[in-house]
């Protein structure tokens, strides 16, 4: 009987270990290594990391450089906070603020058929080769699930605990 | 119970918020601090308008209006240099005018430089008003040391539009 208690206890202590630290762990480690990729070639290379701002014809042109010169650091300082740990919910916020942010752009971009690699807007979509921005937007929309998932681990399972706690 | 789990919770909310600030904080001033360290620095406000980005370094616009480079293609005058992707290109462009997809250009500026001296004309062009490849590829010459080069904004569709000669296929 103690065995198979002992046996139970075992299993739920890996089930447990495995939703608390593992999953959480991946997903943090695949988002900091993905935003710390990210940010090393704008950070290299600013000047070409403006004129994609500037290709996406979204942001006005006063607030064109000031993006370009902080937005690779942000993603470099959260990657690397995701990975060690560090301000857990705040970087776990911004990062799926900013991916979505990422995504809605793509989307809003493919909508009203803008090319992202020139800035230009295709006269005509007929024949126009879409599938690498449709790429980006899978791709961007992809990074979202493990960050919702930290989001969720975060604030909805630490709720929870809390909850349990109290009572 | 419930109100120390309310009270909880806030702080949760309350401590993500408070990180947030701190990490803005923290990449504003690295991204402002280490781009005022570069050579390079970019001006942390620029003009990107199309009049400040179609100015070469010497001050002098790159842009060249549809009559003259109607008239510079009638008397072959200029090499006319498509900047758009093999695919647009081989969609119709205008007559004669070489393709040099800014994307693959130093695979396929070595097809130029056997073509045309450093004093030839040449006109590049895109597609769009805001298509910036033309200028890229314009910008890109200079540098090369061409000195007759402007560019045809929102060339091809211009092009097309006013009649002018066309021809489709590589």
């Amino acid at each position: 009987m103690r065995d198979i208690k002992g046996l139970i206890g075992k299993i739920c202590f890996m089930r447990e270990w495995k939703r608390d630290q593992v999953c959480p762990l991946v997903a943090r480690l695949i988002l900091g290594a993905v935003f710390m990729y990210a940010s090393i070639d704008k950070i290299l290379h600013p000047a070409a990391f403006a004129k994609a701002v500037y290709n996406y014809q979204l942001l006005p042109g006063a607030l064109i450089n000031l993006t370009a010169i902080v937005l690779p650091w942000l993603e470099l300082v959260l990657g690397i906070f995701l990975i060690i740990g560090l301000f857990r919910e705040g970087s776990v916020c911004m990062v799926t603020f900013l991916l979505a942010l990422f995504l809605g752009a793509a989307i809003f971009n493919l909508a009203r058929g803008l090319d992202i690699y020139c800035g230009c807007f295709s006269t005509s979509t007929e024949g126009t080769n879409n599938a690498p921005k449709v790429w980006y937007a899978i791709r961007d929309g992809f990074f979202l699930l493990p960050a919702f998932y930290l989001l969720y681990h975060t604030f909805w399972r630490k709720r929870q605990a809390v909850r349990v706690y109290d009572q | 119970m419930l109100r120390a789990g309310k009270l909880r919770n806030g702080k949760l909310v309350f401590s993500a918020l408070r990180q947030v600030a701190v990490i803005m904080v923290l990449s504003l001033t690295l991204g402002i601090l280490v781009n005022q360290a570069r050579p390079t620095r970019l001006p942390l406000v620029a003009d990107w308008s199309p009049e400040a980005r179609l100015t070469g370094n010497s001050g002098e616009s790159l842009v060249i209006s549809l009559e003259e480079a109607r008239a510079l293609w009638s008397d072959k005058n200029a090499l006319f240099l498509d900047a758009r992707s093999p695919e647009d290109y081989a969609r119709g462009h205008i007559r004669c005018a070489q393709n040099i997809p800014w994307q693959f250009f130093d695979e396929y500026i070595d097809h130029v430089w056997s073509k045309i001296s450093k004093d030839n004309w040449i006109v590049t062009y895109c597609d769009g008003e805001h298509c910036s490849l033309g200028e890229d590829l314009a910008k890109a010459l200079l540098s090369m040391g061409y000195k007759k080069v402007k560019t045809l904004p929102n060339g091809w569709t211009r092009w097309r539009e006013a009649g002018l000669p066309a021809e489709q296929g590589d």
